[in-house]
Parts: structure tokens; sequence; C-alpha cells
């Protein structure tokens, strides 16, 4: 080539052999020449490479790495497509309500609880515990292998212990007891009853630490048959609560929230009318602290905790004089409310007779009879409370319970079998009993964690997950949902039906039977045994896949037990209202909704919810009024030390908080913390220089109040105890996302006239029966615009409404959403520092005063303006709008300037304020795979569950199909057991939103700024205060 | 120029300085080893930047958690420093372009340090708005450059745009500025130094300046017109950083007083910095024959014309929002008055139209400690105005449900020292190695050959003689 300054190639082939044209390839395809050394190597440098490579390869192999099998579909099964979501019915197994679920999966593990909407009970809602519960499902602290006294053991060994012992004790006829939460798995009852059946002297005991027991018992006494009916809110039309609070932790509350809405829908045909029998159900609620119902109720009274029997009294002989039924009053009028309000609440109860529910949930075998009497005499049962078929959520015996921990005292149990149960935690033993526990000769505690109980039994069996496991439910006679698995148990635990079956004996023949052939032989037996028409092998398919199913009820236990009409000899008057001695508070202990009785103690999803009164989270605290406050002299968060002069050595320590709302001589507490479980969040949350934990002194969340808890009259009492309050000198951080308690503004700031911001509309029943009636009544003003929109919205144009007046503020809206779109939680110091992440917050304001306090909730997410002003100040483009009226936010180009957020009307956006942990490998299994784990220094907030609008619009364009209205809805709408939230398209005119968006009650926060927000609210239906303006009319 | 001296009014310059003995005068300092008090002041100027350096490092470690913000409070000391820094800055841009520009003789004593302080203080506000961000490692993604993100552009209708274009053109504007100013005089001290490494880098830094008729030319042309740039900017900088609250939607942000209203809090407290400095140079550096009395009362006066536009300012704002009707902004500054963070407020009101009142009085304008006193205090008075506006704003804005205090952290208050450390660090060595004072400027002053007992050989024009040392090697 060099004597040649032009060389001209003449075929394809001599092309190829050129070097230079080679060479000039090589270049296109390698920036750089290929490193010299990788490909001459010499002797030396051969034998260096290969000697590391084998000393490379022997090192790891040293290495026990755990065995990880990535292996593909060899016969895919036909419901599994990688990266779609498929959904299995199930029964959530969080609380005895047992409501329905629908598990979603995703690539072989369950990612999210929805609630099944074909549910009869739970109607689709799911409340925020039970949303949360998937959490423990991929819990890497849950109990992987049994234990013997605390050493880990095999199944074989725990086998051979327990039958030896228990052959011994059959042998020597000693006592079995099996001391259980609320069941009402058919299959679970009858395996521990043929479980206990060999054994002479042998009970199986239920109880629950929020015990619902005297409601039992009064129906024992009222009706001859200790069973907890049904009640049936959908039915009422004048509702009366006594210290219930059925919408956030009474026995069922997505039952009776769904229920109760029903009858509460301004917006229903049947409830909307004017006339007083038509018109929408009248709810007035006695309470002695202030619960979600009560919050949601049109009258509420303060009364103290031991008020309820004095006032049900007072009620049952104005209606007894109506039915004209005998009924000693007895002498002192021992209630608070005034007596006209009383008369008058007798009048409409009397007047919507047949229609009337009366729930109470005092601890107190009289209160609650009197409650069946007047039940009784509006003619309630068969109506609003249905004692067939009854309920099974609860099927707890104080008096068993009382009996049993006298006998553990007396060494007199030889055999104690523990399952779903915690009492160490939860009930009021003494100090000692850990240690008579550990006197039982056989001590087994059925358990998914190590908690105070098992820590005390010599045996420990782990239980797997309602998730993992076969199991049934009949939370009401004949509604029957079966619990199926989704995933293979993480750890070896074995359900409770295969160790009772590998203890019964029945595993000595060789084979062990697994759960599910249990719970189907049960249901076989029944459909046989019931004479059910058809096959089962349809029956038992149409049950999975349904997940529920309703059967005949199946006969009551006994059938000597049959109900028996109301036994009215047991009906005394519950005279003068208990006293509460002078320097000292009734004592209500009472449940969070979120926490329940503290089983989810060890959920951070739980503990980081705040609570939709206080919005307090990651503690508990003792509530007073403001009125007790400054008798005490203390201020929000101050340490009080509580003790009682009835219970010997319980003291505890707790920060006040001051609420609204509370009866003066009352001081509530709630269960369910100090448990042993909460101990792993020490040191959770970023940590940095000014770190503070989130566990309180005694290194869990909060402090058990347990020890207040009393056994008297054979029940559980949780409000009996009166306590000395007194201050030490000591301050302690709440954990509070909302400090500012009202929308009216600090008197001293406020402009005249403008006191209160108008965040929360509310009207009047009366106003909206007007608006409905006039012919003008759906006509709303629409304010025209200068200017040109910016967004023409030709497509889908996403939007929602949301009914203020069917939110209950019961949050499980917020654990739904950051279970759908990853959620971290980031501790009780990020959030006192008001930096907690939740994309959808529940706003609580109260107005009027103590004695008439009004609450509102309204759930705040991003409003998708627009207008919206973080739109235009984002410098980089990081937040920008959707052709459907999205407010996008693009993480990865968010560098984070906070400036979105700053200019944000509605403080929606939540900033990623450092590296949220996701050290936990297996937890990280709950995340979703749709939605991006945000890093450090990025901006979220809801993106109205985009990828959910995707995967549905996906999906209609695969199939061919229009979207249709409704196949969308958005993780919060999807949760809400009071249906307040609908999500749809506003362009499509009969969409459900659409009709929304006519509804006269809708209206947008801060409307006047022009950001035209896509979410959409309804205002609070107010019942008018009849009785606070006219009550003499209505005596 | 007109003349600079009259029978009236006593000399700019005191001590009947010739030239040379200016020259002198200034140098020395560059020439001498550094002082005790020198010395004492850069180490604490060092050990507090040192301190801000531990603290950023810290806070882009482990994340702006770091700082006490919060979901409602997304802005608080990071800004509020961001805009007192360049707020700071306003003064030097108005003493050398403006008064330059307005023939405002007195100038010269006092302009190479506010120029100076001018760069160093929007360095220090530089850093803020990088800092501030959750990911500042892509700061760079606010410069509209071609890129292969898409590209991807940034929102040219977001007022942190606008802010990185003036912040970055002020910047400019002013280090171009300060250092075609600084010439003349770098050419001096290279013409005064030892052969060796600082006549050699001083040779450099003064760019072959020679003295001759055309450099001085050229250099006037340039320097007037660069005067004429920077007027502009004096306005512009601050406005555009005022936008970054008036064109949001938050009550107390969103208010259109904002511009002027700025700008003038801005000279405040820009002349009160210059104040501070200038008096610590005079009485540190024995300087009282440049920066004199009748400086000090100057100054003093303008800061009084200036904080009465800042009072103007406050009770306008109080106005509007009285006549506006709108009931969020009528909360918005009922809130900011007897709020939370009431006492700010009036910390606020009191250092910046109050105390400065005192100013009236000549008594209190000719005693350098009562103006360094009222001049510090005009400075906390300034930055309690900026985090006046942005937190309690942001503390309550329209949700009550949101409302939420904001607490700073020991992160940030480490932040702001350390920014007080970077300054005065590069302020003290600045003292160190350029003229304090514009020598070349300064006998442009004197009275050298306006009188008739003087001796003729000098020139009576700006234009030094070259005998005089400057311009000509030694």
């Amino acid at each position: 080539m060099a004597e040649n300054s032009k060389n001209h190639w003449r075929s394809l082939p001599r092309e190829r052999d050129n070097p230079a044209v080679v060479d000039a390839g090589a270049r296109d395809e390698f920036p750089e020449p290929p490193p010299a050394g990788a490909v001459q190597l010499d002797r030396r440098g051969f034998l260096q490479a290969a000697g590391f490579a084998l000393a490379g390869v022997a090192a790891t192999g040293c290495q026990r790495a755990p065995v990880e099998k990535a292996i593909p579909y060899l016969v895919k099964p036909v419901e599994v497509t990688p990266g779609r979501a498929y959904h299995y019915a199930s029964t959530c197994g969080a609380c005895p309500a047992g409501c329905g679920l629908l598990v979603k999966n995703r690539d072989g593990r369950p990612i999210k609880l929805e609630g099944d909407p074909e549910h009869p009970l739970s109607r689709g809602g799911l409340c925020a515990a039970g949303q949360a519960s998937i959490l423990g499902l991929y819990d890497s602290r849950r109990l992987g292998a049994p234990l013997i006294a605390g050493r880990e053991a095999s199944w074989e060994e725990v086998d051979a212990d327990v039958t030896a012992s228990l052959d011994r004790i059959e042998a020597e006829g000693g006592a079995v007891r099996f001391l259980t939460a609320s069941i009402h798995s058919p299959t679970e009852l009858a395996s521990i009853e043929s479980f206990l059946g060999r054994f002479g002297d042998a009970r199986h005991i239920m109880y629950e630490p929020l015990s619902s027991s005297a409601i039992l018992d009064a129906h024992q006494r009222t009706h001859g048959v200790r069973i907890l009916p049904r009640y049936r809110f959908d039915r009422a039309k004048v509702i009366l609560g006594f210290d219930a609070d059925f919408l956030g932790t009474w026995i069922s509350p997505v039952e009776y929230t769904a229920a109760y809405r029903s009858v509460r829908n301004v917006d229903t045909e049947s409830n909307g009318a004017e006339s007083n029998d038509t018109r929408r159900a009248y709810h007035v609620q006695f309470e002695s602290r202030l619960s979600i119902t009560g919050g949601k109720a049109d009258r509420r009274f303060r009364i103290a905790p031991g008020e309820a029997g004095a006032a049900l009294t007072e009620l049952a002989s104005r209606l007894a004089e109506k039915a004209r039924t005998s009924f000693e009053k007895g002498s002192a009028p021992g209630s608070s409310v005034p007596s006209d309000q009383l008369v008058s609440l007798a009048e409409r109860l009397w007047s919507a007779k047949g229609q009337a529910l009366v729930v109470c949930g005092a601890q107190d075998v009289r209160v609650q009879i009197l409650c069946n009497f007047i039940n009784h005499l509006l003619d309630s049962y068969g109506s609003t409370i249905e004692l067939s078929p009854a309920s099974n959520q609860r099927g707890d015996d104080d008096q068993a319970l009382a009996e049993l921990l006298e006998e553990i005292r007396d060494g007199k149990v030889d055999a104690l079998f523990l399952a779903g149960v915690n009492p160490l935690l939860d009930l009021p033993l003494g100090t000692d009993f850990p240690e008579q526990l550990g006197r039982v000769p056989l001590a087994v505690s059925f358990a998914q964690r190590n908690d105070e109980t098992s820590e005390a039994c010599r045996f420990t069996c782990p239980v797997p997950h309602y998730l993992e496991s076969w199991g049934d439910c009949e939370p009401v006679a004949g509604v029957v949902t079966l619990q199926q698995p989704c995933i293979q148990p993480f750890g070896n635990p074995r359900p409770l039906l295969e160790s009772l079956a590998a203890w019964s004996g029945e595993s000595q023949s060789g084979e062990s039977k697994s759960s599910y052939d249990i719970v189907r032989a049960t249901w076989q037996q029944r459909f046989s045994g019931a004479g059910e028409a058809g096959d089962f092998d349809a029956f038992w398919k149409r049950a999975i896949h349904d997940g529920s199913i309703t059967v005949t009820a199946a006969p009551t236990a006994s059938p000597s037990e049959a109900i028996i009409g109301f036994k009215s000899d047991a009906v005394r008057a519950v005279s003068a209202a208990r006293p509460i001695p002078e320097g000292r508070y009734a004592l209500s202990l009472y449940a969070k909704p979120a926490m329940l009785d503290g089983t989810h103690a060890y959920n951070a999803w739980l503990q980081e919810l705040p609570d939709p009164i206080t919005k307090i989270a990651w503690d508990n605290y003792v509530c007073l009024s403001s009125a007790a406050a400054s008798d005490l002299d203390v201020h929000q968060g101050d340490v009080v030390s509580i003790s009682s002069p009835e219970i010997k050595d319980a003291v505890i320590e707790l920060p006040v908080v001051l609420q609204p709302g509370q009866h003066d001589r009352t001081a509530a507490i709630a269960l369910g913390y100090g448990a042993k479980a909460s101990e792993r969040f020490a040191g959770l949350g970023p940590k940095w220089l000014e770190k503070r934990d989130t566990v309180g002194p005694n290194g869990r969340v909060g402090v058990s109040a347990a020890r207040f808890l009393q056994v008297a009259g054979g029940t559980l009492q949780h409000s009996l105890t009166t306590v000395v309050i007194e201050r030490t000198a000591r301050k302690h951080l709440l954990a509070t996302t909302q400090t500012h308690h009202t929308i009216a503004l600090p008197e001293h700031l406020a402009p005249r006239g403008a006191e209160r911001r108008e965040v929360v509309e509310e009207t009047t029943l009366a106003e909206q029966w007007q608006r409905l009636h006039s012919p003008h009544a759906a006509h709303q003003e629409h304010h025209g615009s200068l200017w040109k929109q910016d967004h023409e919205y030709t497509g889908h144009r996403w939007g929602m409404a949301i009914d203020l007046d069917a939110c209950t503020g019961c949050s499980a809206c917020v654990i739904a959403c950051q279970v759908e779109n990853n959620i971290p939680v980031v501790g009780k110091d990020e959030v006192s520092r008001r930096r907690d992440m939740h994309w959808i917050r529940i706003d609580r304001y109260y107005s009027g005063d103590d004695d008439d306090l009004e609450v509102a909730h309204q759930p705040m997410l991003c409003q998708h303006c627009e207008n919206a002003p973080c739109e235009t100040v984002c410098p980089v483009l990081a937040t920008v709008h959707s052709e459907e009226g999205l407010n996008h936010q693009i993480y990865n180009r968010c560098v984070g300037t906070r400036y979105c957020a700053n200019n944000c009307p509605y403080k929606v956006r939540r900033f990623n304020w450092f590296d949220y942990a996701h050290d936990d490998r297996l937890e990280n299994l709950v995340l979703n795979p749709d939605v991006t784990v945000r890093s450090r220094g990025v901006m979220e907030k809801c993106s109205l569950c985009v990828q959910r609008i995707q995967e549905a619009k996906i999906e209609a364009k695969r199939s061919g199909v229009a979207l249709t209205d409704g196949s969308i809805r958005t993780a919060c709408e999807q949760s809400c057991p009071a249906s307040a939230i609908h999500f749809g398209d506003m362009n499509d005119p009969g969409s459900r939103l659409a009709g929304l968006l006519e509804n006269p009650r809708r209206y947008r926060v801060l409307e006047e700024l022009n950001v035209a927000p896509a979410v959409n609210y309804l205002k609070i239906v107010r019942d008018g205060k009849p009785d606070k303006q006219g009550a003499p009319d209505h005596g | 120029m007109a003349s600079a001296s009259s029978a009236l009014r006593p000399p700019l310059i005191a001590g009947e300085k010739t030239p040379a003995q200016v020259t002198k005068d200034i140098c020395s300092v560059l020439d001498s080893k550094p002082t005790a008090l020198w010395w004492s002041g850069f180490l604490v100027s060092l050990a507090f930047l040192l301190l801000g350096v531990v603290a950023v490092t810290y806070q882009v470690a482990v994340g702006i958690g770091t700082w006490g913000l919060n979901s409602t409070v997304g802005w608080a000391f990071d800004i509020t420093n961001f805009v007192f820094w360049v707020g700071i800055g306003h003064a030097g841009t108005l003493i050398s372009a403006v008064l330059f520009l307005l023939r405002q003789q007195w100038r010269t004593s006092v302009n190479r340090a506010a120029e100076a302080m001018t760069i160093f203080a929007v360095i220090c506000a530089g850093i803020f708005p990088v800092i501030h961000m959750g990911r500042p490692w892509l700061a760079h993604w606010m410069i509209p450059y071609p890129n292969m993100r898409g590209p991807l552009w940034v929102n040219f209708r977001s007022p942190l745009v606008w802010d990185f274009f003036a912040i970055l053109t002020y910047f400019t504007i002013s280090l171009t500025f300060w250092y075609v100013g600084m010439l003349p005089d770098l050419a001096t001290i290279r013409d005064r130094a030892e052969p060796g490494f600082r006549k050699k880098l001083f040779g450099v830094l003064a760019l072959g300046w020679d003295g001759s008729y055309r450099t001085w030319i050229r250099y006037e042309t340039l320097y007037k017109l660069l005067a004429g740039l920077g007027t502009p900017l004096v306005i512009s900088v601050h406005t555009i950083v005022s936008w970054d609250f008036a064109t949001s939607v938050i009550p107390g942000w969103h208010t259109t007083i904002f511009p002027p209203y700025f700008v003038a809090g801005a000279i405040f407290s820009g002349m009160s910095m210059v104040l501070t400095l200038m008096i610590v140079a005079r009485k540190t550096m024995g300087l009282e024959d440049y920066i004199t009395v009748g400086h000090l009362e100057k100054m003093a006066k303008l800061t009084l014309a200036v904080s009465l536009m800042v009072g103007l300012a406050y009770l306008t704002e109080v106005f509007t929002a009285l006549y506006s009707g709108n009931p969020y902004e009528q909360f918005a500054f009922a809130n900011r008055m007897f709020g939370p963070l009431g006492w700010a407020y009036w910390i606020m009101v009191t250092c910046n139209v109050g105390i400065s009142q005192l100013f009236w009085f000549r008594q209190v304008r000719t005693h350098w400690g009562a103006v360094f006193c009222i001049a510090i205090l005009a400075n906390v008075g300034m930055w309690f105005e900026r985090f006046v506006i942005i937190v309690s704003s942001l503390e309550r804005d329209f949700l009550p449900s949101s409302w939420a205090d904001y607490t700073p952290t020991s992160i940030e208050v480490a932040t702001l020292l350390g920014s007080f450390g970077l300054f005065f660090t590069c302020f003290l060595l600045f003292c160190r190695f350029v003229p304090v004072i514009a020598i070349s400027e300064v006998k442009g002053v004197l009275n050298v050959g306006r009188r008739r007992e003087a001796p003729p050989v000098i020139s009576a024009s700006p234009q030094p003689n070259p005998a005089e040392g400057e311009g000509v090697p030694a």
C-alpha cells in the first residue's frame, strides 16, 4: 500500500483479507484495541491466572451461601404469568372479624391484600390492621423452628416430648386446658375438641383482651344461649352506642362500617327523603372518650365509664312505660345526661321500633342485660339483631378465663396450650405469673413470634401466617370463608391443625395429616351431614374460588341450648352510676383502630399509623380532658405517673395528651402497647447525629396498661379501675402528625370574618333535602376563565371524589396506600419531626366544645391540580402534568429542591430526607414491583395509583375493549370500608365519578386559589341539631 | 471629574498624603508579616470554615434530614442564608458601580473591599442552593445545556432557574469588575516586589499593565462599561431572588412588593456589612486616614436612607395585607407578627428600622463604635428578615392540619457559622494579598496638585504620573 496511493479493491473476498480494512472495521467495533494482556498470555501469567481462579473458586466454596433456586417454569401454571398479578380469595386473619380478602400475588408471592367485594360481611373493605397484616408474612423475626425451653428443636423432638407428656397426663387424668383467642374456624374448633376429647378433665377457653364476654353472658341470661348476636346496622334507623367503638375497634368494624354507611348515605333514595321514616339513620353515641364512632354520631354525650348502666336504666324505664312492661327503675337517677335528652331519645327510639339498635361495649353483664332489654322492648331482636344465625366473631368467656388463671395459680393445670394469645402481655397478671406458668408441667405456646407468653412456656410451636396455610372461617353462622396458602411457608412452621393431629394419636399410624386434608374433611363431613345437594368437589372448588360461600348454619354446639324468648327476670336496674372517688379518675382502657389488642405490635406500619383521633403515632399515652389537665396542672407531653389504690404495685408512667370530647373524670389509655414484639424497633429509622430512639426507656413502644384491667363479676373489665394521677417533672416527646386541631385559626391571629378556614365544608340534612328537591338542585355555579385552558384532556381525565360524610377516619386507606406504594417506615423521631411519609393522610378537625364536639375527618392526598403550583416551580421538570390530568412525579429527574412542596397549598408532598432502610431482604418481598422504591433526596407523593391505571389500560388495550368505569380502583378506594373514595374518569359522563361531581355536596378544597384540583370532596352532612335547638318540641 | 476638594468639606483622605505615601501605606500591609490580630482572626474564621465543611460533608453524606426541615417547612436556614448572602453582596455592586456612575468620589476608599465582599458573599450564597438540594450531585441539571438526557431541558418557568442565571451573571460581572479594577494596583505590587515568585505571580495577574496612557484609557472605558453592566444587576439579582417567593402561592410569599422590598433590604444589609468590615479594617490595619470618619458618616447616612425604605416596605406589606381583604394574607401577617415566630419579626423590625434611626444623630454617625454596633445589629436583623419571610410563611399556610414548627439542628447552625467562616477567611486572605483600598483610585481623590502650595510636578488628573511608581518598573 505504501507505494500505491490509491488501492482499489476488486472483490469482497479481497476486501475481507485487506488488513487495513479489517483493522478499520475492528476500530469501528472497539473504540480502542483490545488490551494486549487479555490475548497474549505467557506461561507465567497463565499459571498466575489459573492459580488465582482456583483459589477464588475454593475460597467462595468455603462459604455456605444460601441456596438460591431460580428455576424457570418447566410447565408454567396456567394462571401464573410473570409480571402479572393474580388474586386468590382468602380470609383475613388479623382479627376474629373474618373479613374477605383477595390476595394479590405477583411472581409467586402475595404483595397486597384487597377486600373481597363479594364477601357478605366486609363487602370489599379491609381495615388498617388487615391491610398491614401482610407485613407479618415477611417478618424475618418470625419463628422458623419450634423451641424447647428457648432452644431450637425439630418437630420430631417436640412431638415426642409432647405426646409422652400427654400420654402421661391422660393416664393420670390430669387437667388439660386449651386457651385461645376467639376462633370461628369450624375445623379448628373441631380439632381442638377432638384433641381434648381423650382427656378426662379438659377445657377449651377463649378470651379476647378486648373482651366482649359480657354480651355473650347477657344473652345467656336473657335468651338462654351464650352467643354473640349479629348486629345488623344496615337495618337500623336509630342507632344508639354506649362505649362501643363499632366503626373502629368493636368486634367487626369493617362489617359494621359498611352496614352503617348503607343507612347513613344521604344520596341513596331510601335515606335522602324528607319524611322521618325514611330519613337516614340517626346515631347517638354515649362514650367516655372520643372514638371515631363518636366522631360520626349525630349526637354525642360524654359520660363517665361507669355511667352507661344508669343512662340505660333511664332509657329502659321510659321505654318500658311505652311498652307497658314493668321495670323497676330504682330510686336515684344516676346519669349525668340531661333527662330531657333521654326522654327525647326514648321517643325517637320508640318511633323507630323494629328499626332501632342499641349496642353497648360495657363489660358489665348487668348493663348488657339492660341493653338486651331495651333491644327487646324495641323489637330489635329478629330485625337489627340476629340471634340466628349468630356471630362467631367472639367466643370469649371471661368467667372461664378467670377460673383458668386461678387453676394455674393453684398449680392445678397439667397441660396448657396457648394459641394466638399472649396473656402475659394483655391480661392483668401478677409479676409472678410467668413463674407459675413455668410450673405447668406441659406448657405449649402456638405463636408466630417469640412473645412474652412463649418465653414462659417450655414448648413454642411456630404456626404459619394465615397467608401460608389452609384454614376455614365461619364468622357468622352459615357464612363460610376459606383461607388458602398463597406462598410456601417461610421457615418450618406447622399449622395448629397439623400439630393437634400429630398429638392426638392420629399420626401414630405413620402418615401425618396435612391441614388441607383436615379442612377438606371437615367440610366433606358437614356437606354430607347437612344433606346439601350436589357434588362436594364442585362445592369445594367454588368455595375456594369465591373465598366465601353461604351454607346452612351448622346446628348449635349442643342441641340443648336453644334460643328461648326474652327472659326478663334477669333484668335489673343498674341504679346509680359508679362513683369516682375524689381525686381519682375513672380509667378507660381502649383499643386504637390500628393497634387493637397489641397482636400487631410487631407491625411497623401500624405503629407508625397516626391514631385517627389523637394523630399520634408510636406511643400510647393517657388522654385527659382539658379540664382534667388543668386540674392536675399538666400539659400535653408531660409525663404523669398513674397508679391505682385498687391494684397493688401497678404504677405506670405515660405522657399526657389533651383530648377534646373526653369526660372530665376519665383517663383513657390505649391497650396493646409495651409489647415485647416492639423491642425490634429500637434503633429504627435513619441514623444521624440528633436521632432520637423510637422505643421508650423500657426498650419498647409505649407502656402496657394491662395491669389496670380487672377481672370482676365474671368479665374482664376495661373501665372499672379508678386511678390516681400525679405529675412528674419529665416531658415526653410525642410523635404527632397534626398539631393544630381545628380549622379555626388561633383567636388572637384570626382576621375578622375569617376565623374558620373553609377547608372542610358541612351541610345539614335539611339543606340537603332542600337542594335535592328544589328544581335547580343540581345546578352549580361555574366561573368562566379568561384564560385558555392549559390542558385539553381529550382522552381520559382522572379524578377522585371523597365523601367526607362517609369517611370515619379509620385510616385503612393510609395503610393500603403504604403497602401499594412502597412507602417507607421512618420511625418515631422522624414522625415527631413532621416527616411522616404517608401519601394520604387523614386530617382531623374539631369544632364545637367538649360537650358538643364535632369531628371532621378529611383524607388529604395529592389533589392533582390542573393548574398545579408544584409544576411551575420545579427547575428540572421533575413534576409534570399528564394528558390525563395526573400530576406526575419523576423520581429519577428530581434533584430535591423541595420548592414544589413549599408551593403546594395542600402540603401533600413527601420528601425522602434520608435513605430509608430497606435492609431486611425478606421484608423487601412485600414491595410492590410496579412501584419504584424512592431513593434519598427525591420528592414523592400520591400518584393516584398510576401503576393501577396503566395496568388496567394495558389490559383493556390487550383485550381490545374500552376501559370500563370501576375497572381501576386505587388502593385507598379499594380498602375503604365506608366506600368514601371514588376514583374515575371525569371525562366519562356515565361514570360514577361524573355523577358525584354533580352532587350538590361536591366542593373542592381551596377552590379560591384556582389550582383546580382533580380531587373533589363531598360535604359532611350534619343532622342540624334538632335536639339542641328544639329539645322541648321533642319532649 | 468633579473636584474632590472644597473649602467647605474636609478632604476625603486625611493626613495630607502624597501619592507615594498612599502606595506605601496600603502596600505595607502586604509587605509585612501578618499581625497577631490577623492570625487570631484568620484562625477563628478558618475554624468556623472547617466546622462548616464538616457539617456540609456530613449533610451531603447522610441526607437533608440532618436539617430541621419537615414536610411543611421545606426551606429554612438554607434559603435564608442564601438570600442573606446574596443581599450582602449588593452593597459592593452599589458602591462600586452605582456610586461610580454617580461620581461619588468617597467611594474610592471602600469600593475595593466592598467588591471583594460581594465576591465572597456571592460565593457563600452560591453554596446554599447547591447543598440545599436533596441530590446536590445532580446540581448541574439546573443548567440548560445540550445533553444526552433526551435532551432534557430545565423548566424555564421556574424561578429557581432564573435564580441560577441571575446569580451566575452577578458573580461573573462582579468578579470581572473587581479584577479589572484591581489591575493598576496589581501592577503596583508587581513593581514593588523583589524579583521572584511574587513578582512573577503579580506580573501575570496584572495582565501586562504598563501604565501607559492607552492602557489607562482602555481601563477607564472598560471600567465604566462594567459599571454600567453592574448597575442593573443591583436591581435585577435581588428582584429575581425575590421571585422565588413572589411567584409562589403561599401567603406571605405571594407578594408583588417583594422585588423593591428585597432590593432595599439587600442594599441595607450590604451597607451594614461594608460598614462592619471597614471599621474592622481601619482599626486593625491602621487605615484611619483612608477610611475616615467622614466615610463612615456617609455610609451611615446611606444606611439610614435604605433603612427607611425597608421600613416603608414593611409598612406597605402590612397595609397590603389589611387592604387586600384576603384572609390568608391577613392571617399570614398577623401570624408573622404575633404568631410563634413573632419574636423574630420584632427582632427584624427593631434591628432594621428601629435602631438605625439613631443615625439621624451626627454623634452616632461619627462614633465608630456606635456605627459598628448598629451595623452588626442591622445584619442580624436582615438575616431574621429572610428567616421570618421564609419560615413563618411556610409554617402556617393554608391547611391548619399541616401547620408545623421548625427548629434548626446543630448541622444547620454549623453550616451558617461555616458560611461566615468562609466569608471571613476569604476576606482576611484578601486583606493580606491584594490592596484592600484601591490605590490608584484613592490617588485620584487626593488633594495633591489642587492646592497652590502643592508641588506642581504632580498631575491633578486621576492618571498617575509614571514617576509615582506606577506602571514603570522600579
